[in-house]
């Protein structure tokens, strides 16, 4: 069981310091909430780099050798054709299928790597109990941590101090 | 923000009179305008044109059941005539189709602000488009219910395609460019659909937009990954539609047919592609802007700049005209020589060539004209011509080159049948019908993409202002 203690802010200065702030102070896990993607916040929150470029290299690998090697043993192995006395593997002519498939792959791994980084889909989250909460993919900048109930209290204080509005608490249920 | 600073604003580029975005909303504003369309009752407009899409509609599925029934025979298709209505739209519709990837993938790697507010307009065209495009060939194979035989599967039969045929490439590039697109404009929607359920009034609203939201927070981490993927897959939706539409020519180019054995055809149909999408583009966001108000952020801007693309690749596209002809004559092949010179111009089809030549080579100049650029109606009716243009241009490649086979004997004229015009009508109302149910419960601008766009003109502008 996990609480969440949530607070509005005015603008990404005011967010990133908090979140700043909260971890230093080692707060749970930190989380912001923004209608615009925050580059300065993703920061604050010691987000590293994110892995999806590494995911669609694997899928590009994948759709490529994937792609060649089935036209290859397809026509020059499994069943032959002669088209015009052309060689069975005829590489030139495998190009363009090879590109296409090395393009589906590619997009295939990069939006299911996305969507499994972002454990997607989760149509529900703890957070989307507080009404207020419905800005955040409007025009509020929110942040969040994930806490051990007893540390709630502390860590909505201290959201308050920073200048949040809205702060509010969720449980969990178990 | 006062009216001063927004004048401040709109001064920093001077090379940039119009804006991008006019005036200076905030975000809950350019949210609760955007998504207007979505909220608000049905517009009469929008009931009227869709009064008049969906028997359309209808019409293909009809005829489409007809041909099926029938067999194909019903078209008019003929030897030597083999490719006709069915070809000429598939090549027309998937054209249309990459304006709207140029819009949305590569005018965002080259960091063109104006295609943030028309991208998600122009992709959901893509989509439709390619739709429409599919029909077309899965039906000329004429037993459309056998078409799986045209993907690798391991079958009783034993036998796999044949991977030597620019045809089989055609139904990788088109299907790869299909789900490629598709994934992109969910990928780029996720952030408004959350908006959607989050300013949603209806639980039913609420409910079905949370779910094809994926439970998106809007949270760092999700942006983290989202940023970089969708930056990716605009990267390689770059190169994929270059490749759709030579991998398009190549089903003309490779043969040896006078007319459609020309090395510059790749090329030649990219921009021809380009061409007829933006004339589509424009099509639709002129009505569409006026209709929902979207003015402020479809700005004069943008008709601008689309006229001008729509005058670069037409003056491409009239560049493989002229390598057409010269390579016809320069080769010194009769037979190459009497299609371009004789057939062409003055055969039984030389109005359809003329037309072509009218809306492709002639209209788009006027586009050199700041005035004709500014004005809607030009714009509209232009862009309207072109897409007849291009539609042509598609009619003389396949119909005048198949019509004078290189046996006299063989000549044969083509003539489209009621069954033809149906289905070219009817997907010209399937494509109207998703259109208009996508502008009526998805948000036609990108909310968050215009709010990033707001704040990026506000730190330019305050640090314009701190020199």
């Amino acid at each position: 069981m996990a609480s969440w203690v949530l607070g509005e802010f005015q603008d990404d200065g005011a967010l990133c310091g908090a979140a700043r702030r909260l971890r230093e102070l080692g707060h749970g896990r930190l989380d912001a909430h923004t209608p615009v993607p925050v580059p300065a916040v993703e920061e604050a929150l010691g987000l590293g780099r994110s892995p999806v470029p590494l995911i669609a290299l694997c899928g590009a690998i994948l759709g490529g050798a994937g792609g060649y090697l089935m036209q290859w043993w397809m026509n020059a192995v499994d069943y032959s054709i002669n088209v015009g006395g052309r060689p069975d593997h005829a590489a030139p002519a495998f190009i363009p299928v090879t590109f296409e498939t090395t393009v589906l792959a590619t997009a295939i791994f990069i939006v299911l790597g996305f969507f499994a980084l972002a454990g997607f889909p989760r149509t529900h989250h703890p957070v989307f109990e507080v009404e207020a909460f419905r800005t955040a993919s409007v025009d509020g900048l929110w942040l969040s941590a994930e806490v051990e109930p007893a540390a709630a209290e502390g860590v909505a204080e201290e959201l308050r101090r920073l200048g949040a509005r809205n702060v509010s608490r969720v449980e969990e249920e178990a | 923000m006062s009216a001063e600073s927004a004048a401040r604003v709109e001064r920093v580029d001077p090379l940039e009179p119009v804006p991008v975005l006019a005036g200076r909303p905030g975000d809950r504003e350019l949210n609760d305008a955007l998504f207007e369309p979505v909220w608000a009752k049905t517009r009469r407009g929008w009931l009227a044109l869709f009064a008049v899409a969906v028997p359309l509609a209808g019409l293909l599925f009809l005829a489409i059941a007809y041909t099926l029934a029938t067999g194909i025979g019903v078209w008019g298709n003929n030897v030597p005539v083999g490719w006709a209505f069915d070809i000429i739209n598939f090549v027309w519709w998937i054209g249309i189709g990459h304006a709207g990837t140029l819009i949305s993938a590569i005018l965002l790697l080259f960091q063109q602000r104006w295609r943030t507010s028309i991208n998600r307009f122009a992709e959901a065209m893509t989509l439709f488009a390619v739709i429409q495009a599919l029909i077309f060939p899965a039906l000329h194979t004429g037993r459309p219910w056998f078409d799986f035989w045209l993907f690798p599967y391991p079958s009783t039969l034993g036998l796999w395609p044949n991977f030597k045929s620019p045809l089989i490439w055609d139904v990788f590039a088109v299907n790869t460019y299909f789900l490629v697109s598709l994934l992109f404009w969910y990928v780029g929607l996720i952030p408004d659909l959350a908006a959607l359920r989050d300013t949603s009034r209806s639980r039913a609203a609420r409910v079905a937009y949370g779910i094809f939201a994926l439970g998106w927070r809007g949270s760092a981490r999700h942006w983290r990954h989202h940023r970089i993927a969708y930056l990716l897959l605009a990267g390689i939706s770059t190169p994929l539609v270059l490749s759709v539409h030579s991998v398009v020519s190549f089903d003309f180019a490779v043969s040896v047919l006078p007319g459609w054995h020309t090395t510059v055809f790749p090329p030649y149909f990219v921009a021809g592609a380009i061409f007829s999408g933006f004339a589509m583009v424009l099509t639709l966001v002129i009505p569409a802007r006026k209709v929902f108000g979207f003015e402020s952020v479809i700005t004069g801007k943008h008709l601008d700049n689309m006229a001008k693309v729509m005058l670069a690749t037409g003056l491409m596209v009239s560049y493989g005209y002229l390598v057409e002809h010269f390579n016809a004559w320069y080769s010194g092949d009769h037979l190459e020589s009497f299609l371009f010179f004789t057939t062409r111009q003055r055969g039984p089809y030389a109005p359809v060539y003329w037309l072509m030549i009218f809306c492709n080579v002639v209209v788009p100049q006027v586009f050199w004209f700041r005035r004709a650029r500014q004005s809607t109606w030009a714009l509209w009716v232009a862009a309207l011509l072109v897409n007849v243009g291009m539609w042509t241009e598609r009619f003389v490649i396949i119909v005048t080159s198949l019509h004078r086979d290189f046996l006299p004997s063989s000549w044969a004229m083509y003539y489209p049948t009621w069954v033809d015009w149906s289905i070219y009508l009817g997907t010209l109302g399937f494509f109207g019908t998703l259109f208009l149910l996508f502008l009526r419960f998805v948000p036609a601008v990108s909310a968050s993409e215009v709010k990033e766009l707001r704040r990026e003109l506000e730190h330019e502008a305050q640090a314009h202002a701190a020199h």
